[in-house]
């Protein structure tokens, strides 16, 4: 018997009614029609379905929906105020770092984390902590200069 | 002559970076449709076995269970993306021939009871005695995996051009030496999906699938659901990557379609990872003789192949991946006398298909090792060997190839130089070292017939411009060269244009992404349609003008007198004038294109010249071998590329990067592993292609040359750039230890292999 | 892949958590959901009921405690090679946490659930349908193993990053059930069988991980080889701790055999010896003997010794160009 839920997702509470089975990657595309995040692999690993909770880097086809009680959670949807691209994003978009664009909302929220951990990361930090969201078209390159140069640029929050 | 380009040569990004950026792409599993249900498709456990019977009862009366299909239910239409090599039902008929292979399909109100259908499905299946190697499959008395197919060889090619015989004869070295490239998957990261829609009222069929070949698709759906192909409509959404695996009709497609024509509800289908490494489309592995007549200065006279592809269970795209592998051995090198014998045979393993080069990086991974091989037989400079023998532009070829712009030599003396192959080669610590390796690839093989692109371009009096085009833009940016093409032709900018693509109800044909032809063809085509509009404009301009048509410009969004800018008017300003003297609006443009050919030509029964034109490039790899771990770790690749005239610079490095990562991936770090006919490691895990860690430094040389076939000069970058890295890797993994490898991958543990073994040796 | 369903509970305390265990035989704990998830999703586990204990608040912590470091059970793997009381001292622990899959992992992975992760074989690591065209392992409840071709006998290797790092400091663990906790050193959680790897009583939960003081008196790390920088599990991981000046040192290594694996004849052998080149090859030729690895990857056993060896080579060749400087 499915039971009703409250999630925190890019700010909005919404009651739902989840089964304890259902990952919070399905409620997310399939209950909330939020499908910026994407199922490259269903199996945690490709970090296609990156989201941050409290602002840390998550695979939601791992976690449990009913996990997500409480917390606050970002999607990609959540990071772009009314039409506005984040800075990473405009990065993303601004250096070619996506071609086909599946992997990219996962790899965004990620640098994310990281920029929210520690300002200016060094090349080596930001490729071992993205080192879990897997890319098949763009060779990594474009990805990790557009993150240097939010990291860099970036004197404040982001 | 240096051109003045505006828009085309800029780096842009592209036109839906921001939309993907902001996770508001669409992509099929995206899609939702009121009343959808969900499909799941039963594989098959066994390599090889007769279908007995399917009892479908149990599933059947799952409470959700909408409906259950079987090879048995739908009709004896064979398939095959290569129409002369047809071997494939929708599902499974009678037989199954490799584990994965398609059986029946379910549809239910959610994927979970879909897949729990699928588990009270019971087939029963005779066992087969199966095969899993080619040669032994070759043999008399093998497993006959598709009836009528003698020694389950599918496909035999040969040809020669010139003599091969008496080129040997005439050479002072042959050397034959025998190569192994292993199966690669493509792995995209957006699995397979399709979500069919039926209108019974019409009979229409519209299908949203993440393909490359809308239009191929809509032909061969009407032709197994024997439905016109009027009637069916395939819309290509955003996809997630496809790199040749998202060509072919698979039986999501089908049974997709079917079950929204039988349930009147739309239905998606969606695979799982494992489904996409095992049941859709893997690279093939080829085994490859090469025999080589050569002259003791490293002259090439003339070249004996023996291939053998291990096809898996079906056909796919074999006899055009054997002729591929087969005609382009005749570039970059000049190749006088060739002799080419080719096998595609059946193995009740994964299907080979189409993957990034298509049966060329496996033909390149054993030419280029070859010349390194035989370089040091001669004792001869590896890069100097490949300058020697490198064609030129409007040279004659010998198999009829027209080579109007060539960067090769140029590319092989840069890449060298920006390795820093003469202070190194030979030179660096015991562990370090440098190779390279060369390559060309065409832009699309029109020398397959039928193989033209159609585009449409609008333009409305407030001067945003529409443009209608076949092209399947599967992540690479065709959509964005597209419209910066048009935006050059009619002097306006990348962002005055809107494209609608890859709707077979909407827009013009386009074969689709295969052969990396896109650019070349729907770029020209695009281009003809747009220089329509501007004819129009122009004629209409050069009386107000009072200048003649030849003498205007279109550029920044103005149209003007050549060398008199005050004389013009501004983009809007023509059209409102246009409009106002009461000619017809918009102004529409069409234009078709097709690769310019003397004579019709076929890939298989008329040589001559297979493609509008060439790319070339050359690698030069640096790597380190750790002596303690045996592990090969990718320091520097250079690739420095000749495609004409780049239309957008920072797509093309898009391209050469992947490429370069990807070759990167099947020389040291995936393998797809068969044990028995079973996929070892169908996993992202387990399967395990390059993170940012393994990410070498890239270094991408622009080399341009100015091509007349091209839009603007401009020639592909899409799959050359994956040809080369594999062998180059190799060939620096020689210099760096002293072991030459004759296969890949190149694993840590072959390497403390060779190491241990050249150490008894001493 | 769809999970299987399952009663779900969020118990307020271990003793709460420990009471649900005792009471329901399949019922599994829920830390991170990294290994326990996947193998729902492939069917190699169907708990009847999940436990849920992230919400015991009283399990992340790292903490000093009279010499003794102690870890809370539910510490992110991340907070490891974050924290610099672990980074100064017990470097070996924190390049393992560091090695362990990827960042997200490092994120949602807490170091219990590493220590307790279930055991690997290509042949159990697979989903339901793969697994049907050969007869159920023993592993996954048949009566087979696919790597020996024997009845009733499981060879799954355990794949820990982080418990041969912790083996080598001779840390302790803390078992808590209904009726209390008992204190044991890791090996011994460790059962050597590989269908059931871990020995603790049905009620008990893995609730704090310790170190002694001795344990940073000497140098420590640990080395992990695999196909990929990450994401990856290990192929070979060895961990060694050195006194240069006691002239003892420690190995243990993962991913050989169905449990960890302490180095004890090389141990043995290095005792008391200088860390010459001759000496250094004398012990990693005596590593590779110290486990017999079988085909439960792709990986072949003879390849998984000959790197026990090397890694060892590599790690012993680092403490002496380290204490040199």
């Amino acid at each position: 018997m499915k039971q009703a839920i409250e999630l925190n997702i890019n700010g909005d509470v919404h009651e739902i009614l989840v089964a304890t089975h259902h990952t919070l990657l399905e409620v997310l595309r399939d209950q909330l029609g939020l499908t910026g995040t994407k199922r490259g692999c269903d199996l945690g690993a490709c970090g296609a379905c990156t989201v941050l909770i409290e602002g840390e880097a998550y695979l939601s086809c791992l976690m449990l929906a009913v996990d997500a009680i409480g917390k606050q959670v970002v999607t990609i949807e959540g990071l772009s105020e009314a039409g506005d691209l984040h800075p990473l994003q405009s990065a993303f978009v601004d250096q070619g770092a996506l071609q086909c664009g599946f992997c990219t909302p996962g790899m965004i929220l990620t640098a994310k984390a990281i920029l929210d951990e520690e300002k200016h990361p060094t090349e080596e930090v930001i490729k071992q902590k993205m080192a879990g969201n897997l890319c098949r078209c763009t060779g990594y390159k474009k990805v990790v200069e557009a993150v240097m140069r939010v990291a860099e640029e970036s004197g404040q929050e982001v | 002559m240096k051109k003045e380009l505006n828009v085309v040569g800029a780096r842009l990004p592209m036109l839906d970076a921001a939309q993907k950026a902001k996770g508001a792409a669409l992509f099929t599993d995206d899609l939702i449709l009121p009343g959808m249900l969900h499909g799941k498709v039963l594989r098959s456990p066994l390599p090889h076995a007769k279908i007995l019977n399917i009892d479908t009862s149990k599933a059947e009366k799952l409470v959700g269970v909408k409906g259950i299909v079987t090879g048995e239910d739908i009709p004896d239409r064979l398939y095959g993306i290569v129409p002369m090599a047809k071997d494939e039902y929708a599902l499974a008929k009678g037989k199954v021939r490799y584990i994965g292979d398609d059986v029946a399909a379910v549809c239910a109100i959610d994927p979970e009871i879909a897949e729990e259908a699928l588990e009270l499905i019971t087939v029963d299946y005779e066992e087969l005695p199966a095969v899993f190697d080619p040669f032994e499959a070759k043999k008399d008395g093998a497993p006959v995996i598709h009836d009528g197919i003698k020694n389950n060889t599918s496909f035999a090619i040969q040809k020669e051009f010139g003599d091969v015989k008496k080129a040997f004869a005439e050479s002072d070295a042959v050397f034959e030496d025998t190569f192994f490239s292993q199966a690669v998957n493509h792995a995209p990261l957006e699995p397979h999906a399709a979500l069919a829609q039926f209108d019974p009222l019409n009979g229409e069929l519209t299908i949203w699938c993440a393909t490359q070949i809308p239009f191929f698709l809509r032909r061969n759906l009407s032709n197994t659901l024997q439905i016109p192909e009027s009637k069916v409509r395939v819309i290509k959404p955003k996809v997630g990557g496809g790199f040749g695996q998202k060509i072919d009709l698979f039986a999501k497609d089908f049974c997709a379609a079917w079950f929204a024509m039988h349930l009147g509800k739309p239905v998606k289908f969606l695979y799982d990872r494992e489904e996409v490494f095992i049941s859709t489309r893997q690279r093939h592995p080829m085994y490859i003789t090469v025999k080589t007549g050569i002259k003791k200065d490293g002259t090439i006279l003339a070249q004996k192949f023996k291939s053998v592809a291990d096809g898996g269970a079906y056909n796919s795209t074999a006899p055009t991946m054997m002729a591929l592998s087969c005609f382009f051995l005749m570039i970059p090198y000049k190749v006088p006398n060739l002799f080419y014998e080719g096998y595609h045979v059946y193995t009740n393993k994964p299907v080979g298909g189409a993957m990034r080069g298509h049966g060329i990086p496996q033909a390149r991974f054993a030419v280029e090792r070859q010349l390194d091989l035989m370089a040091g037989r001669l004792g001869l400079d590896p890069a100097e060997v490949r300058l020697k023998n490198s064609i030129h532009a409007g040279e004659p070829h010998s198999a009829g190839f027209v080579i109007n712009t060539c960067g090769f030599s140029e590319s092989v003396k840069k890449a060298a130089d920006a390795i820093g192959w003469k202070e190194k080669r030979g030179k660096l610590p015991r562990g370090r070292g440098v190779g390279l390796a060369g390559a060309s690839f065409p832009s699309g093989v029109s020398n397959m017939s039928h193989i033209s692109s159609g585009a449409v371009v609008q333009v409305g009096r407030d001067g945003a411009v529409n443009v209608l085009s076949g092209a399947a833009d599967i992540g690479q940016g065709a959509e964005t060269v597209i419209s910066q093409i048009v935006a050059e032709e009619l002097g306006v900018r990348l962002d005055d244009i809107r494209i609608t693509a890859a709707d077979t109800g909407i827009t013009p044909l386009d074969p689709g992404t295969f052969g990396s032809g896109v650019t070349v063809r729907a770029g020209n085509a695009a281009k003809l349609a747009a220089a329509a509009v501007k004819q129009k404009l122009f004629k209409f301009l050069a009386d107000k003008l009072e200048a003649n048509v030849a003498d205007l410009v279109a550029r920044d969004r103005k149209i003007f007198v050549k060398g008199s800018p005050e004389k013009g008017l501004t983009f809007l300003e023509a059209l409102k004038t246009y409009q106002y003297a009461d000619l017809p609006m918009p102004i529409v443009g069409r234009g078709s294109w097709m690769a310019p050919a003397d004579e019709p030509t076929t890939l298989f029964k008329q040589d001559g010249n297979f493609a509008p034109n060439y790319s070339f490039m050359t690698q030069a790899a640096e790597v380190e071998v750790d002596l303690i771990t045996g592990q090969v770790k990718l320091l520097r690749m250079v690739t420095a590329h000749d495609c004409g005239q780049p239309i957008n610079p920072m797509l093309v490095e898009g391209q050469l990067e992947g490429s370069v990562v990807g070759g990167m991936g099947q020389a040291l770090y995936e393998n797809v592993i068969v044990e028995k006919g079973q996929m070892m490691n169908p996993s992202f895990l387990d399967y395990g292609f390059p993170t940012f860690l393994e990410m070498p430094k890239i270094e991408a040389i622009e080399i341009e040359t100015d091509d007349p076939v091209g839009p603007y000069g401009a020639k592909e970058a899409g799959e050359g750039t994956q040809l080369s890295p594999a062998p180059a890797i190799v060939n620096a993994i020689y210099d760096a230890i002293g072991v030459d490898f004759m296969e890949l991958p190149i694993t840590p543990e072959k390497i403390l292999d060779a190491l241990e073994a050249k150490k008894k040796k001493e | 892949m769809r999970l299987p369903k399952f009663e779900y509970f969020e118990p307020k305390n271990i003793k709460e958590a420990g009471a649900i265990l005792k009471n329901e035989s399949s019922a599994k704990i829920l830390a991170g959901g990294t290994d326990l998830l996947v193998n729902m999703k492939h069917r190699v586990e169907c708990p009847a009921v999940i436990v849920n204990i992230k919400r015991i608040g009283e399990l992340d912590y790292i903490r000093q405690d009279n010499g003794d470091i102690r870890i809370g059970a539910l510490t992110p793997l991340k907070r490891l090679h974050m924290t610099a009381l672990i980074t100064e001292n017990f470097a070996g622990l924190a390049e393992a946490a560091f090695a362990v899959g990827s960042y997200h992992h490092q994120v949602m992975g807490t170091l219990a659930g590493n220590i307790c992760q279930q055991n690997r074989c290509m042949y159990f690591n697979q989903s339901k349908w793969w697994r049907s065209s050969r007869p159920t392992c023993y592993k996954a409840g048949g009566e087979i193993c696919h790597v020996v071709n024997k009845k009733e006998i499981c060879y799954s290797t355990y794949c820990g990053d982080m418990t041969p790092a912790l083996l080598v400091l001779n840390a302790k663990i803390s078992l808590t059930g209904i009726d209390g906790t008992r204190e044991i050193l890791i090996e011994e959680l460790f059962s050597g069988d590989g269908k059931a790897p871990l020995s603790l009583k049905p009620d008990e939960i893995l609730t704090e991980i310790s170190i002694p003081p001795d344990a940073n008196k000497g140098v420590a790390s640990y080395i992990k080889f695999a196909n990929r920088d990450s994401i990856d599990f290990p192929i070979v991981g060895t961990a060694l701790w050195a006194s240069i000046e006691k002239k003892e040192y420690r190995v243990a290594f993962t991913a050989v055999d169905r449990k960890p694996v302490r180095g004890q004849n090389v141990e043995a052998f290095l005792k008391g010896k200088k860390l010459d080149e001759k000496t250094i090859k004398a012990a990693s030729a005596l590593a590779a003997k110290e486990a017999k690895p079988l085909k439960t990857s792709v990986y072949s056993p003879s390849h998984k010794r000959r790197m026990m060896g090397q890694l060892l080579q590599s790690a012993l060749n680092k403490v002496v160009r380290r204490s040199t400087q």
